[in-house]
Protein backbone atom coordinates (compact mmCIF):
# COMPACT_ATOMS: atom_id res chain seq x y z
CA UNK A 1 0.00 0.00 0.00
CA UNK A 2 3.14 2.67 -1.15
CA UNK A 3 -0.11 4.76 -2.75
CA UNK A 4 -1.96 4.93 0.93
CA UNK A 5 1.32 6.18 2.73
CA UNK A 6 1.66 8.65 -0.15
CA UNK A 7 -1.72 9.81 0.49
CA UNK A 8 -1.10 9.91 4.06
CA UNK A 9 2.25 11.66 4.11
CA UNK A 10 0.68 14.22 1.73
CA UNK A 11 -2.40 14.48 4.45
CA UNK A 12 -0.28 14.99 7.34
CA UNK A 13 2.22 17.74 5.49
CA UNK A 14 -0.76 19.74 3.82
CA UNK A 15 -2.62 20.06 7.76
CA UNK A 16 0.59 20.84 9.24
CA UNK A 17 1.70 23.42 7.03
CA UNK A 18 -2.00 24.86 6.60
CA UNK A 19 -2.38 25.22 10.86
CA UNK A 20 0.68 26.59 11.67
CA UNK A 21 0.28 29.33 8.47
CA UNK A 22 -3.19 30.05 10.16
CA UNK A 23 -1.17 30.95 13.33
CA UNK A 24 0.97 32.62 11.82
CA UNK A 25 -1.27 34.82 9.51
CA UNK A 26 -3.63 35.47 12.56
CA UNK A 27 -0.95 36.62 15.22
CA UNK A 28 0.50 39.01 12.72
CA UNK A 29 -2.97 40.30 12.05
CA UNK A 30 -3.23 40.82 15.82
CA UNK A 31 0.41 42.67 15.78
CA UNK A 32 -0.45 44.79 12.44
CA UNK A 33 -3.69 45.98 13.85
CA UNK A 34 -1.99 47.12 17.01
CA UNK A 35 0.74 49.18 14.97
CA UNK A 36 -2.27 50.30 13.36
CA UNK A 37 -2.96 53.10 10.72
CA UNK A 38 -3.12 52.20 7.07
CA UNK A 39 -0.59 49.23 7.38
CA UNK A 40 -3.22 47.30 9.27
CA UNK A 41 -5.84 48.06 6.57
CA UNK A 42 -3.60 45.82 3.92
CA UNK A 43 -4.31 43.07 5.94
CA UNK A 44 -7.99 43.14 5.75
CA UNK A 45 -8.11 39.93 3.92
CA UNK A 46 -6.43 37.61 6.60
CA UNK A 47 -9.57 37.20 8.43
CA UNK A 48 -11.43 35.52 5.46
CA UNK A 49 -8.52 33.35 4.63
CA UNK A 50 -8.16 31.61 7.77
CA UNK A 51 -11.62 31.07 7.84
CA UNK A 52 -11.64 28.92 4.86
CA UNK A 53 -7.98 27.77 5.61
CA UNK A 54 -9.52 26.57 8.83
CA UNK A 55 -12.55 24.56 6.69
CA UNK A 56 -9.99 23.03 4.92
CA UNK A 57 -8.22 21.51 8.04
CA UNK A 58 -12.00 20.49 8.98
CA UNK A 59 -12.30 18.24 5.94
CA UNK A 60 -8.63 16.71 4.89
CA UNK A 61 -8.04 15.56 8.30
CA UNK A 62 -11.30 13.78 8.60
CA UNK A 63 -9.78 10.57 6.45
CA UNK A 64 -6.38 10.58 9.54
CA UNK A 65 -8.98 10.90 12.06
CA UNK A 66 -11.19 8.29 11.25
CA UNK A 67 -7.54 5.88 10.33
CA UNK A 68 -6.50 6.84 13.86
CA UNK A 69 -9.86 5.67 15.71
CA UNK A 70 -10.08 9.93 17.00
CA UNK A 71 -13.69 10.26 16.06
CA UNK A 72 -16.15 10.58 18.84
CA UNK A 73 -18.65 8.02 19.23
CA UNK A 74 -20.06 5.08 22.29
CA UNK A 75 -18.10 1.73 22.00
CA UNK A 76 -18.66 0.58 25.49
CA UNK A 77 -21.68 -1.67 24.38
CA UNK A 78 -19.95 -2.38 20.79
CA UNK A 79 -16.95 -3.11 21.89
CA UNK A 80 -18.90 -5.99 24.48
CA UNK A 81 -20.46 -8.22 21.98
CA UNK A 82 -19.52 -11.35 20.98
CA UNK A 83 -16.76 -11.11 18.41
CA UNK A 84 -18.49 -12.26 16.10
CA UNK A 85 -21.53 -10.38 16.05
CA UNK A 86 -19.07 -7.39 16.59
CA UNK A 87 -17.36 -8.23 13.58
CA UNK A 88 -20.64 -7.76 11.22
CA UNK A 89 -21.48 -4.65 13.16
CA UNK A 90 -18.10 -3.15 12.52
CA UNK A 91 -18.82 -4.66 8.77
CA UNK A 92 -21.94 -2.27 8.39
CA UNK A 93 -20.60 0.77 10.23
CA UNK A 94 -18.40 1.01 7.97
CA UNK A 95 -20.27 -0.07 4.77
CA UNK A 96 -23.10 2.56 5.90
CA UNK A 97 -20.24 5.36 6.44
CA UNK A 98 -18.91 4.64 2.96
CA UNK A 99 -21.87 5.42 1.50
CA UNK A 100 -23.02 8.35 3.95
CA UNK A 101 -18.96 9.99 2.72
CA UNK A 102 -19.53 8.73 -1.35
CA UNK A 103 -23.40 10.59 -1.18
CA UNK A 104 -21.92 13.53 0.75
CA UNK A 105 -19.02 14.14 -1.67
CA UNK A 106 -21.33 13.39 -4.45
CA UNK A 107 -23.88 16.38 -3.32
CA UNK A 108 -20.67 18.84 -2.65
CA UNK A 109 -19.50 18.24 -6.47
CA UNK A 110 -22.90 19.33 -7.65
CA UNK A 111 -22.40 22.61 -4.90
CA UNK A 112 -19.10 23.24 -6.66
CA UNK A 113 -20.12 22.73 -10.36
CA UNK A 114 -23.26 25.36 -9.51
CA UNK A 115 -21.50 28.06 -7.37
CA UNK A 116 -18.72 27.86 -9.98
CA UNK A 117 -21.61 28.35 -12.74
CA UNK A 118 -23.09 31.80 -10.96
CA UNK A 119 -19.18 32.79 -10.76
CA UNK A 120 -20.10 34.66 -7.02
CA UNK A 121 -16.62 35.33 -5.69
CA UNK A 122 -15.27 35.82 -2.17
CA UNK A 123 -15.73 39.57 -0.24
CA UNK A 124 -12.04 40.14 0.43
CA UNK A 125 -10.15 37.84 -1.77
CA UNK A 126 -11.74 38.01 -4.55
CA UNK A 127 -11.45 34.12 -5.08
CA UNK A 128 -14.43 32.22 -6.92
CA UNK A 129 -16.61 30.69 -3.98
CA UNK A 130 -16.66 27.60 -5.66
CA UNK A 131 -13.19 26.22 -5.20
CA UNK A 132 -13.72 26.76 -1.41
CA UNK A 133 -16.58 24.52 -1.74
CA UNK A 134 -14.19 21.90 -2.96
CA UNK A 135 -12.94 21.23 0.77
CA UNK A 136 -15.94 19.02 1.41
CA UNK A 137 -15.72 17.27 -1.27
CA UNK A 138 -12.28 16.23 -1.10
CA UNK A 139 -12.97 15.15 2.81
CA UNK A 140 -15.56 13.40 2.40
CA UNK A 141 -13.61 11.46 -0.57
CA UNK A 142 -11.07 10.68 1.51
CA UNK A 143 -13.49 9.82 4.49
CA UNK A 144 -15.33 7.03 1.76
CA UNK A 145 -11.97 6.11 0.79
CA UNK A 146 -10.95 5.21 4.91
CA UNK A 147 -14.40 3.37 5.41
CA UNK A 148 -13.72 0.97 2.04
CA UNK A 149 -10.25 0.14 3.64
CA UNK A 150 -11.67 -0.77 6.98
CA UNK A 151 -14.35 -2.67 5.15
CA UNK A 152 -12.31 -4.51 3.26
CA UNK A 153 -9.65 -5.29 6.31
CA UNK A 154 -6.53 -3.11 4.77
CA UNK A 155 -6.79 -0.97 8.25
CA UNK A 156 -7.43 -1.44 11.17
CA UNK A 157 -9.01 1.87 12.83
CA UNK A 158 -10.59 0.07 15.23
CA UNK A 159 -7.97 -2.06 16.65
CA UNK A 160 -4.80 0.16 18.35
CA UNK A 161 -7.97 2.20 20.07
CA UNK A 162 -6.32 5.50 21.63
CA UNK A 163 -8.04 6.31 24.16
CA UNK A 164 -9.36 10.41 24.69
CA UNK A 165 -6.09 10.74 27.43
CA UNK A 166 -3.79 9.93 24.86
CA UNK A 167 -5.04 12.07 21.99
CA UNK A 168 -5.05 15.29 24.15
CA UNK A 169 -1.30 14.46 23.96
CA UNK B 1 -41.72 10.15 11.20
CA UNK B 2 -40.56 12.49 13.37
CA UNK B 3 -40.46 9.58 15.97
CA UNK B 4 -38.45 7.03 13.58
CA UNK B 5 -35.78 9.69 13.08
CA UNK B 6 -35.07 9.64 16.69
CA UNK B 7 -35.19 6.47 17.12
CA UNK B 8 -32.92 5.78 14.03
CA UNK B 9 -30.57 8.27 15.73
CA UNK B 10 -30.84 6.82 19.18
CA UNK B 11 -30.14 3.35 17.35
CA UNK B 12 -27.22 4.22 15.43
CA UNK B 13 -25.89 5.55 18.97
CA UNK B 14 -26.32 2.70 21.21
CA UNK B 15 -24.63 0.42 18.09
CA UNK B 16 -21.56 2.73 18.09
CA UNK B 17 -21.55 4.16 15.41
CA UNK B 18 -19.35 7.52 15.12
CA UNK B 19 -21.23 10.22 16.30
CA UNK B 20 -20.78 12.05 12.96
CA UNK B 21 -23.01 9.30 11.16
CA UNK B 22 -25.38 9.39 14.56
CA UNK B 23 -26.33 13.27 13.46
CA UNK B 24 -25.60 12.96 9.83
CA UNK B 25 -27.40 10.22 8.72
CA UNK B 26 -31.17 11.02 10.44
CA UNK B 27 -30.47 14.65 8.78
CA UNK B 28 -30.31 12.97 5.91
CA UNK B 29 -33.23 10.76 6.31
CA UNK B 30 -35.18 13.95 7.56
CA UNK B 31 -34.50 15.56 4.15
CA UNK B 32 -35.57 12.72 2.07
CA UNK B 33 -38.66 12.21 4.28
CA UNK B 34 -40.13 15.62 4.89
CA UNK B 35 -37.77 18.53 3.07
CA UNK B 36 -37.51 16.25 -0.45
CA UNK B 37 -38.07 20.36 -2.44
CA UNK B 38 -34.68 21.73 -0.42
CA UNK B 39 -32.30 21.21 -3.24
CA UNK B 40 -29.22 18.60 -2.84
CA UNK B 41 -26.94 21.96 -3.00
CA UNK B 42 -27.86 23.54 0.15
CA UNK B 43 -27.23 20.62 2.04
CA UNK B 44 -23.14 20.21 1.74
CA UNK B 45 -23.78 24.16 1.95
CA UNK B 46 -25.55 24.28 5.67
CA UNK B 47 -22.45 21.77 6.84
CA UNK B 48 -20.01 24.19 5.47
CA UNK B 49 -22.26 26.92 6.63
CA UNK B 50 -22.04 25.23 10.32
CA UNK B 51 -18.12 25.88 10.67
CA UNK B 52 -17.68 28.93 8.39
CA UNK B 53 -17.40 31.52 11.33
CA UNK B 54 -14.48 33.45 12.32
CA UNK B 55 -15.92 33.42 16.06
CA UNK B 56 -15.51 29.44 15.40
CA UNK B 57 -11.82 30.03 14.77
CA UNK B 58 -11.34 30.14 18.50
CA UNK B 59 -11.73 26.36 18.97
CA UNK B 60 -8.63 25.06 16.55
CA UNK B 61 -6.29 28.08 18.27
CA UNK B 62 -7.51 26.78 21.87
CA UNK B 63 -7.23 23.43 21.29
CA UNK B 64 -3.93 23.88 19.42
CA UNK B 65 -2.34 25.99 22.35
CA UNK B 66 -3.79 23.52 25.02
CA UNK B 67 -1.93 20.61 23.38
CA UNK B 68 1.43 22.61 23.39
CA UNK B 69 1.19 23.79 27.21
CA UNK B 70 -0.44 19.22 27.84
CA UNK B 71 3.37 18.80 28.49
CA UNK B 72 3.85 17.80 32.06
CA UNK B 73 6.14 20.66 32.88
CA UNK B 74 3.26 22.94 33.21
CA UNK B 75 1.11 20.98 35.08
CA UNK B 76 3.77 19.73 37.62
CA UNK B 77 4.37 23.41 37.62
CA UNK B 78 1.09 24.77 38.23
CA UNK B 79 0.41 22.15 40.68
CA UNK B 80 3.49 23.17 42.95
CA UNK B 81 2.85 26.55 43.33
CA UNK B 82 -1.59 25.82 44.21
CA UNK B 83 -0.07 23.31 46.80
CA UNK B 84 2.68 26.07 47.99
CA UNK B 85 -0.71 27.85 48.57
CA UNK B 86 -3.33 25.75 50.05
CA UNK B 87 -1.02 22.37 50.77
CA UNK B 88 -0.88 23.59 54.54
CA UNK B 89 -4.79 24.12 55.50
CA UNK B 90 -6.75 20.65 56.38
CA UNK B 91 -6.89 18.05 53.58
CA UNK B 92 -4.60 20.21 52.00
CA UNK B 93 -3.68 17.92 48.95
CA UNK B 94 -7.65 17.75 48.30
CA UNK B 95 -7.71 21.29 47.96
CA UNK B 96 -4.51 21.02 45.72
CA UNK B 97 -6.32 18.88 43.08
CA UNK B 98 -9.22 20.89 42.66
CA UNK B 99 -7.34 24.24 42.64
CA UNK B 100 -4.25 22.57 39.83
CA UNK B 101 -7.51 21.63 38.02
CA UNK B 102 -8.44 24.80 38.02
CA UNK B 103 -5.16 26.10 37.09
CA UNK B 104 -4.63 23.95 34.67
CA UNK B 105 -8.64 24.35 33.07
CA UNK B 106 -7.18 27.97 32.52
CA UNK B 107 -4.79 26.57 30.15
CA UNK B 108 -6.35 24.16 28.39
CA UNK B 109 -10.13 24.17 28.67
CA UNK B 110 -10.37 20.52 28.27
CA UNK B 111 -11.46 18.26 31.32
CA UNK B 112 -10.52 14.97 29.60
CA UNK B 113 -7.03 16.73 29.18
CA UNK B 114 -6.94 17.78 32.44
CA UNK B 115 -7.79 14.42 33.94
CA UNK B 116 -4.84 12.78 32.31
CA UNK B 117 -1.93 15.37 33.02
CA UNK B 118 -3.53 15.50 36.93
CA UNK B 119 -4.11 12.25 37.26
CA UNK B 120 -0.58 10.85 37.29
CA UNK B 121 0.79 13.73 39.45
CA UNK B 122 -1.39 14.75 42.33
CA UNK B 123 -3.44 11.08 42.52
CA UNK B 124 -0.15 9.42 44.56
CA UNK B 125 0.14 12.26 46.55
CA UNK B 126 -3.80 12.11 47.87
CA UNK B 127 -3.32 8.11 49.10
CA UNK B 128 0.11 9.06 50.35
CA UNK B 129 -1.67 11.88 52.31
CA UNK B 130 -4.32 9.43 53.75
CA UNK B 131 -7.41 10.47 51.37
CA UNK B 132 -9.10 6.67 50.34
CA UNK B 133 -9.02 5.12 46.85
CA UNK B 134 -12.33 5.88 46.08
CA UNK B 135 -12.29 10.02 47.61
CA UNK B 136 -9.15 10.47 45.90
CA UNK B 137 -10.26 8.98 42.27
CA UNK B 138 -14.32 10.42 42.27
CA UNK B 139 -12.23 14.26 43.07
CA UNK B 140 -9.89 13.60 40.32
CA UNK B 141 -12.51 13.18 37.94
CA UNK B 142 -14.90 15.97 39.45
CA UNK B 143 -12.44 18.49 39.65
CA UNK B 144 -11.42 18.13 36.23
CA UNK B 145 -14.96 19.39 35.25
CA UNK B 146 -13.71 23.35 36.23
CA UNK B 147 -12.13 22.90 33.39
CA UNK B 148 -14.98 23.32 31.30
CA UNK B 149 -16.28 26.34 33.27
CA UNK B 150 -12.98 28.21 33.39
CA UNK B 151 -12.17 30.27 30.69
CA UNK B 152 -10.94 29.34 28.26
CA UNK B 153 -14.12 26.81 27.72
CA UNK B 154 -14.79 25.24 24.28
CA UNK B 155 -18.19 25.23 25.29
CA UNK B 156 -18.79 28.60 26.07
CA UNK B 157 -17.17 29.61 22.46
CA UNK B 158 -19.86 27.03 20.98
CA UNK B 159 -22.70 28.45 22.79
CA UNK B 160 -21.75 32.02 22.26
CA UNK B 161 -21.34 31.19 18.32
CA UNK B 162 -24.83 29.24 18.35
CA UNK B 163 -26.58 31.77 20.06
CA UNK B 164 -24.97 34.92 19.73
CA UNK B 165 -23.88 35.68 23.19
CA UNK B 166 -20.85 37.26 23.95
CA UNK B 167 -18.18 34.96 24.63
CA UNK B 168 -16.35 37.45 26.86
CA UNK B 169 -19.47 38.14 29.20
CA UNK B 170 -19.62 34.11 29.19
CA UNK B 171 -16.19 33.37 30.27
CA UNK B 172 -16.78 36.12 33.12
CA UNK B 173 -19.65 34.24 34.25
CA UNK B 174 -17.88 30.34 34.02
CA UNK B 175 -15.10 31.86 36.06
CA UNK B 176 -17.53 32.84 38.78
CA UNK B 177 -19.77 29.21 38.43
CA UNK B 178 -16.45 27.18 38.08
CA UNK B 179 -15.32 28.66 41.04
CA UNK B 180 -18.83 27.93 42.99
CA UNK B 181 -18.30 24.67 41.95
CA UNK B 182 -14.54 24.19 43.36
CA UNK B 183 -15.46 25.77 46.68
CA UNK B 184 -18.44 23.20 46.93
CA UNK B 185 -15.96 20.52 46.23
CA UNK B 186 -13.25 21.68 48.36
CA UNK B 187 -16.08 21.48 51.67
CA UNK B 188 -16.69 17.95 50.33
CA UNK B 189 -12.62 17.73 51.21
CA UNK B 190 -12.86 19.58 54.33
CA UNK B 191 -15.30 17.26 55.62
CA UNK B 192 -13.58 13.90 54.60
CA UNK B 193 -10.26 15.32 55.95
CA UNK B 194 -12.00 15.53 58.99
CA UNK B 195 -14.22 12.47 59.36
CA UNK B 196 -10.77 10.60 57.94
CA UNK B 197 -8.35 12.67 60.31
CA UNK B 198 -6.01 13.78 57.79
CA UNK B 199 -3.29 15.55 59.33
CA UNK B 200 -2.19 19.19 56.88
CA UNK B 201 1.28 18.95 55.29
CA UNK B 202 3.66 22.01 57.30
CA UNK B 203 3.47 25.52 56.40
CA UNK B 204 4.85 26.83 53.68
CA UNK B 205 7.26 29.81 54.19
CA UNK B 206 6.62 32.63 51.82
CA UNK B 207 9.92 32.37 50.51
CA UNK B 208 8.85 29.03 48.74
CA UNK B 209 5.81 30.29 47.73
CA UNK B 210 8.05 32.76 46.04
CA UNK B 211 10.16 30.07 45.03
CA UNK B 212 7.19 28.04 43.11
CA UNK B 213 5.47 31.37 41.76
CA UNK B 214 8.29 31.85 39.59
CA UNK B 215 8.25 28.25 38.15
CA UNK B 216 5.04 28.79 37.12
CA UNK B 217 5.00 32.02 36.42
CA UNK B 218 5.19 31.02 32.31
CA UNK B 219 2.52 29.02 32.83
CA UNK B 220 0.25 32.04 34.73
CA UNK B 221 1.17 33.90 31.50
CA UNK B 222 -1.17 32.40 29.33
CA UNK B 223 -4.61 33.00 31.87
CA UNK B 224 -2.91 36.67 32.03
CA UNK B 225 -2.75 36.89 28.28
CA UNK B 226 -6.30 35.52 27.69
CA UNK B 227 -8.10 37.30 30.68
CA UNK B 228 -6.39 40.78 30.33
CA UNK B 229 -6.27 41.04 26.35
CA UNK B 230 -9.89 40.31 26.08
CA UNK B 231 -11.09 42.40 29.31
CA UNK B 232 -9.14 45.00 28.70
CA UNK B 233 -10.44 45.00 25.41
CA UNK B 234 -7.74 44.99 23.14
CA UNK B 235 -8.51 41.64 21.84
CA UNK B 236 -11.20 39.33 20.46
CA UNK B 237 -11.47 36.24 21.88
CA UNK B 238 -10.73 34.68 18.83
CA UNK B 239 -7.14 36.77 18.73
CA UNK B 240 -6.56 35.71 21.89
CA UNK B 241 -6.38 31.87 21.33
CA UNK B 242 -3.99 33.15 18.47
CA UNK B 243 -1.91 35.12 20.54
CA UNK B 244 -1.97 32.07 22.98
CA UNK B 245 -0.93 29.33 20.33
CA UNK B 246 2.55 31.46 19.68
CA UNK B 247 2.49 31.89 23.60
CA UNK B 248 2.70 28.16 24.04
CA UNK B 249 5.30 27.92 21.21
CA UNK B 250 7.36 30.14 22.82
CA UNK B 251 7.46 28.90 25.90
CA UNK B 252 7.69 25.30 25.35
CA UNK B 253 10.53 25.73 22.82
CA UNK B 254 12.32 28.55 23.79
CA UNK B 255 12.10 28.94 28.03
CA UNK B 256 11.80 25.51 29.02
CA UNK B 257 13.00 23.84 25.92
CA UNK B 258 10.44 21.07 25.77
CA UNK B 259 10.54 19.68 22.46
CA UNK B 260 11.96 20.52 19.10
CA UNK B 261 10.38 20.94 15.98
CA UNK B 262 9.89 17.04 15.07
CA UNK B 263 7.94 17.37 17.91
CA UNK B 264 5.84 20.67 17.39
CA UNK B 265 4.88 18.86 13.34
CA UNK B 266 3.23 15.76 15.70
CA UNK B 267 1.26 18.47 18.01
CA UNK B 268 0.60 20.53 15.00
CA UNK B 269 -1.22 17.47 13.38
CA UNK B 270 -2.69 15.72 16.19
CA UNK B 271 -4.39 19.28 17.17
CA UNK B 272 -5.56 19.49 13.52
CA UNK B 273 -7.16 15.88 13.89
CA UNK B 274 -9.09 17.26 17.34
CA UNK B 275 -9.98 20.53 15.68
CA UNK B 276 -11.80 17.90 12.71
CA UNK B 277 -13.35 15.36 15.34
CA UNK B 278 -14.95 18.88 17.12
CA UNK B 279 -15.91 20.36 13.80
CA UNK B 280 -17.43 18.12 11.68
CA UNK B 281 -19.91 17.37 14.49
CA UNK B 282 -20.66 21.52 14.36
CA UNK B 283 -20.31 20.92 10.76
CA UNK B 284 -23.46 18.38 10.70
CA UNK B 285 -24.92 20.65 13.57
CA UNK B 286 -25.59 23.20 11.41
CA UNK B 287 -27.68 20.86 9.20
CA UNK B 288 -29.66 19.92 12.04
CA UNK B 289 -30.13 23.00 13.70
CA UNK B 290 -32.03 24.32 9.86
CA UNK B 291 -34.39 21.21 10.43
CA UNK B 292 -35.17 22.47 13.75
CA UNK B 293 -36.00 26.09 12.85
CA UNK B 294 -37.69 25.19 9.46
CA UNK B 295 -40.22 22.41 11.56
CA UNK B 296 -40.62 25.54 13.97
CA UNK B 297 -40.11 23.32 17.64
CA UNK B 298 -39.30 26.36 19.63
CA UNK B 299 -42.73 27.79 18.90
CA UNK B 300 -44.09 24.21 19.12
CA UNK B 301 -42.14 23.71 23.14
CA UNK B 302 -42.70 27.61 23.93
CA UNK B 303 -46.73 26.35 23.28
CA UNK B 304 -46.89 23.36 25.17
CA UNK B 305 -45.38 25.30 27.89
CA UNK B 306 -48.14 28.14 27.98
CA UNK B 307 -50.22 25.36 27.50
CA UNK B 308 -49.70 23.49 30.79
CA UNK B 309 -49.27 26.64 32.78
CA UNK B 310 -45.41 26.43 33.41
CA UNK B 311 -43.13 28.94 33.91
CA UNK B 312 -39.15 29.73 33.98
CA UNK B 313 -38.73 27.48 36.89
CA UNK B 314 -40.62 23.95 35.47
CA UNK B 315 -38.60 25.26 32.48
CA UNK B 316 -35.24 25.27 33.73
CA UNK B 317 -35.88 22.15 36.10
CA UNK B 318 -36.98 20.38 32.63
CA UNK B 319 -33.67 21.54 30.88
CA UNK B 320 -31.44 20.31 33.26
CA UNK B 321 -33.20 16.75 33.23
CA UNK B 322 -32.91 16.74 28.96
CA UNK B 323 -29.20 17.33 29.48
CA UNK B 324 -28.52 15.79 32.41
CA UNK B 325 -29.80 12.31 30.69
CA UNK B 326 -28.73 13.60 27.62
CA UNK B 327 -24.75 14.40 28.80
CA UNK B 328 -25.02 10.35 30.77
CA UNK B 329 -24.93 9.14 27.27
CA UNK B 330 -23.38 11.44 24.33
CA UNK B 331 -20.43 13.73 24.12
CA UNK B 332 -20.65 17.29 25.44
CA UNK B 333 -20.46 18.97 22.40
CA UNK B 334 -23.25 16.65 20.25
CA UNK B 335 -25.46 17.73 23.33
CA UNK B 336 -25.09 21.53 23.06
CA UNK B 337 -25.75 20.97 19.27
CA UNK B 338 -28.93 18.97 19.56
CA UNK B 339 -30.43 20.72 22.47
CA UNK B 340 -29.69 24.34 22.22
CA UNK B 341 -31.01 24.87 18.82
CA UNK B 342 -34.33 24.12 20.29
CA UNK B 343 -34.03 24.83 23.84
CA UNK B 344 -32.39 28.26 23.78
CA UNK B 345 -35.62 30.02 22.05
CA UNK B 346 -37.80 29.26 24.71
CA UNK B 347 -35.37 30.11 27.24
CA UNK B 348 -34.88 33.68 25.90
CA UNK B 349 -39.32 33.96 25.31
CA UNK B 350 -39.26 33.11 29.01
CA UNK B 351 -36.92 35.73 29.70
CA UNK B 352 -34.03 33.91 31.18
CA UNK B 353 -30.41 35.69 30.64
CA UNK B 354 -28.53 34.13 27.96
CA UNK B 355 -25.38 34.23 29.91
CA UNK B 356 -27.07 32.60 33.10
CA UNK B 357 -28.45 29.88 30.32
CA UNK B 358 -25.18 29.61 29.19
CA UNK B 359 -23.71 28.52 32.53
CA UNK B 360 -26.91 26.26 33.31
CA UNK B 361 -26.22 24.18 30.09
CA UNK B 362 -22.42 23.90 30.39
CA UNK B 363 -22.64 22.91 34.07
CA UNK B 364 -25.07 20.13 32.87
CA UNK B 365 -23.29 19.16 30.50
CA UNK B 366 -19.86 18.97 32.84
CA UNK B 367 -21.99 17.23 35.01
CA UNK B 368 -22.54 14.70 31.88
CA UNK B 369 -18.90 13.69 32.17
CA UNK B 370 -18.65 12.53 35.26
CA UNK B 371 -21.82 10.84 35.48
CA UNK B 372 -22.10 7.23 34.94
CA UNK B 373 -22.25 5.25 32.94
CA UNK B 374 -20.85 6.76 30.12
CA UNK B 375 -19.44 9.83 31.24
CA UNK B 376 -15.77 10.38 29.52
CA UNK B 377 -13.77 11.75 32.52
CA UNK B 378 -14.51 8.64 34.18
CA UNK B 379 -12.91 6.08 31.42
CA UNK B 380 -9.78 8.98 31.05
CA UNK B 381 -8.93 8.48 34.67
CA UNK B 382 -9.67 4.67 35.02
CA UNK B 383 -6.88 4.68 31.74
CA UNK B 384 -4.63 7.06 32.70
CA UNK B 385 -4.39 5.57 36.27
CA UNK B 386 -4.89 1.76 35.12
CA UNK B 387 -7.93 1.92 37.68
CA UNK B 388 -11.56 -0.45 37.03
CA UNK B 389 -13.91 1.62 35.87
CA UNK B 390 -16.08 0.13 38.72
CA UNK B 391 -13.55 1.54 41.26
CA UNK B 392 -13.98 5.47 39.53
CA UNK B 393 -17.80 5.04 39.75
CA UNK B 394 -18.04 4.29 43.19
CA UNK B 395 -16.07 6.85 44.25
CA UNK B 396 -17.87 9.57 41.95
CA UNK B 397 -21.05 9.33 43.09
CA UNK B 398 -21.38 11.87 46.31
CA UNK B 399 -19.33 14.13 43.72
CA UNK B 400 -22.36 13.76 41.51
CA UNK B 401 -24.72 14.46 44.30
CA UNK B 402 -23.24 17.72 45.40
CA UNK B 403 -22.81 18.83 41.76
CA UNK B 404 -26.45 18.25 41.24
CA UNK B 405 -27.19 20.54 44.23
CA UNK B 406 -24.82 23.21 42.52
CA UNK B 407 -26.34 22.70 39.81
CA UNK B 408 -29.41 23.63 41.05
CA UNK B 409 -28.74 26.60 42.92
CA UNK B 410 -27.18 28.19 39.97
CA UNK B 411 -30.14 27.39 38.07
CA UNK B 412 -32.49 29.28 40.72
CA UNK B 413 -29.84 32.22 41.47
CA UNK B 414 -28.70 33.95 38.21
CA UNK B 415 -26.69 36.58 40.27
CA UNK B 416 -23.78 34.19 40.69
CA UNK B 417 -23.39 33.85 37.07
CA UNK B 418 -24.26 37.09 36.17
CA UNK B 419 -22.31 39.25 38.80
CA UNK B 420 -18.78 38.94 37.26
CA UNK B 421 -20.66 40.01 33.63
CA UNK B 422 -22.19 42.98 35.18
CA UNK B 423 -19.33 43.94 37.23
CA UNK B 424 -17.24 44.10 33.99
CA UNK B 425 -20.19 45.26 31.23
CA UNK B 426 -22.04 47.15 33.56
Amino acid sequence: MKLLSYIRLAERTFLVTLFLTMVILFFGNVVAREIGGTFASKFAWIEEAVRFMNVFLVFIALGLALEQGRHVGIDTLRDRLPAKIRSVLLKIIDGVGFLFSIYLAWLGTGLVKFVLMTGQRSPTLDIPVGWVYSAPVIGFGLLALRFALSFFGIIDRFGSHETPAEAEH
Amino acid sequence: MLLLIIALAAVLLILGFEMFLVLGLPALATKEAFYGNIPDAAVVQKIFGGIDHTTLLAIPFFIFAAHLMGSGQIAKNLTGFVRSLVGHTRGGMGHTVIGGSMAFGSVSGSAPATVAAMGKMVYPEMRKNGFSEKFSLGLLVASAETALLIPPSITFIIYGWMTGTSIAKLFAGGLAVGLFLGLAFAIMVWIEAKRQGIEPDQKTTWSQRFASLREAKWALGMPFIILGGIYSGTITPTEAAAVSVVYAILVEMVVYRNFGFKDLVKITEQSAISTCVIFILLALGGLISFYVTLAQVPTQITDFLTAIDAGPIQFLLAVNVCFLIAGMFIDPNSALLILVPPLFPVAQAMGVDPVHFGMIVTLNISLGMITPPFGLDIFVASSTLNKPVLNIIKGVWPFVFVNILVLLVVTYVPQISLFIPQLIFG
